[in-house]
């Protein structure tokens, strides 16, 4: 995901401005998340699966603790 | 006696209230008052097995319902609310500018735990703010049951930006650049927007791990709405839904391995390696830990505070004497190095602190009580200080006597080492010092300790260099 959002992005690095007083700040949240979830979705339907495989092949593992997936 | 947790006020379903029975200040309830949506949200919460399971594991507070005929729920009823909630109590609280980079990592780890497990069963959390997480000895516990709420299909992680900025960003700074994330969090209490983040990173830093993806981006999209949407533009509604189960998980689980990835730019310093480096023979090193463990169990402690810890050793000694150690060091390199090793110890009960003791954390946020000053937080039964006082003397310009009045407004038993102008750690802070502080000596230590203290016991350490005193408020 890196290395596709560093290229989109690449071409657009530019200064700053200040936020100003009646704009939400957060409201550019909704577009982030979409750009970045859409990305990120790519890699963990990837990875759904192949955990998914992997189990079925190795047996059962947990993700019950901070910082494990399956 | 009831009173209203001041830092509570933020989400207007719930108020946290604090109850302490006549006469037993230590054995405080949290009671949290609940309206209708936010009861029935619990209730269902309640019965989920993901929650059950992450509270099985310690990752959320324990709570219940309390009856509605006990008498501080029905006190807080009373006051309009449908429903009281009583969570486990946290035995002192502490905030993210107090924490270490790994704290703040596991804090942030933690919180992307439980919004996985939430988004996987059909739930979500309002917000993420490390507010909402504290830490139970080393153990990071979640404590705000009302953030979680059922999610509506296809809504966005709605507090991304809030942990980007609280969370992350810190992270990114200490990680990637040294930049100190303690009183960046102590100034920017809501954390760093992504359009002040950015101008940190320069040139070819933009293109570290997640600095493009988690700050040059949002950053580039607040600016725009705001160049489009400032003076007498409306405002452009924005669709808040679209966003499948795999966006917002990917997005979580991406942050996830980022998070994992970071390691704090730490450095060795004076005191990380205290353990080893202390300038002591081994028979005064065991005076030193007779007297601090005499004292530590004298009576039944319920909190000692070791101030000026280092790594912690004092405070190991201080830990089956008392339900919780308090242990505050300035150097971050040593509370890391304290923490680590203590959350790898079960049922550890010593919470390390970074705080420069000459500049306490103050009350701050909304009317300056939103979060409290350390010193007026859970006091102390017993302070240890060990050699600590030359520092703030010559290093903070503290004279002795003000730091003595402020161990007195603590209220507890102190066990504080005082070491002599001809010790070599005292030498070698004069060296180059213009001023020599003539007025630092033994004699007029005590004299100005007895001013607030009864002198109960003293005892010489490395031939007279230096002098152990436990001191009674009077």
């Amino acid at each position: 995901m890196r290395t596709l959002v560093n290229l989109s992005l690449v071409t657009l690095l530019m200064s700053s401005t200040e936020a100003y007083a009646y704009v939400d700040p957060g409201s550019g949240s909704v577009i982030v998340t979409t750009v970045l979830g859409l990305i990120a979705a790519v890699g963990y339907t990837f990875r759904k699966y192949f955990y998914k495989l992997r189990r079925m092949i190795l047996g059962k593992s947990s993700n019950d603790e901070p910082g494990k997936h399956t | 006696m009831m009173v209203v947790n001041a830092g509570s006020f933020r989400d207007p379903v719930n108020r946290v209230y604090e109850v302490s029975p006549p006469g037993e200040k230590s054995r405080k309830r949290i009671l949290r008052g609940v309206n209708q949506g936010a009861l029935e949200a619990y209730q269902e919460l309640a019965n989920q097995n993901f929650y059950k399971r992450l509270v099985e594991r310690g990752h959320v507070v324990k709570t219940s319902i309390a009856p509605n005929d006990d008498p501080d729920a029905s006190a807080i009823i009373a006051q309009g609310w449908s429903g009281v909630l009583e969570h486990e109590t946290v035995p002192f609280v502490s905030y993210p500018y107090e924490w270490t980079f790994s704290m703040l990592r596991d804090a942030a780890m933690l919180q992307l735990h439980i919004i996985e497990k939430s988004i996987e069963n059909g739930w979500t959390l309002k917000d993420a703010t490390p507010y909402n997480i504290q830490f139970v000895g080393p153990r990071a516990v979640f404590i705000d049951i009302p953030s979680f709420e059922v999610r509506v299909k296809g809504e966005p992680w709605s507090g991304y930006r809030q942990f980007s900025s609280m969370f992350l960003t810190p992270l990114l700074l200490k990680s990637h650049l040294g930049i100190d994330q303690i009183p960046i969090l102590r100034s920017y209490l809501d954390g760093v927007p992504p359009t002040e983040a950015i101008k940190y990173f320069k040139g070819l830093s933009r293109f570290k791990k997640g600095v493009m993806s988690h700050i040059t981006f949002p950053a580039m999209v607040e600016n725009s709405i705001a160049a489009r949407e400032r003076d007498d533009a409306p405002a452009k509604k924005r669709t808040t839904k679209g966003q499948s189960n795999a966006m917002v998980l990917g997005l979580v689980q991406s942050l996830s391995r980022l998070i994992k990835s970071l390691k704090p730019d730490t450095q060795h310093t004076d005191w990380s390696d205290y353990d080893k480096t202390h300038s002591y023979e081994s028979e005064d090193f065991v005076v030193k830990k007779t007297f601090v463990q005499k004292y530590a169990a004298h009576s039944a402690r319920d909190h000692i505070w070791d101030i000026g810890c280092n790594t912690g050793i004092f405070s190991r000694i201080c830990s089956p004497h008392c339900n919780l150690v308090v242990s505050l060091d300035g150097d971050h390199a040593a509370v890391e190095k304290l923490y680590l090793k203590e959350k790898e110890e079960k049922n550890s009960n010593i919470l390390p602190l970074v705080m420069n003791l000459s500049n306490i954390s103050p009350g701050q946020g909304w009317a300056g009580s939103e979060r409290q000053a350390f010193d007026k937080r859970k006091g102390p039964d017993l302070v240890l200080c060990l050699a600590l006082i030359h520092h703030i003397r010559m290093s903070a310009n503290i004279p002795n006597v003000l730091f003595l009045e402020w161990l007195r407004s603590l209220n507890s038993d102190v066990v504080l080492e005082f070491v002599n102008r001809e010790d070599e750690m005292v030498v070698k802070l004069l060296t180059n010092k213009k001023e020599q502080y003539e007025d630092y000596d033994i004699e007029q230590f005590i004299s100005e300790a007895e001013l607030f203290f009864a002198v109960e016991n003293r005892e010489p350490l490395k031939g007279g260099k230096r002098e152990l005193f436990f001191l009674k408020p009077i």
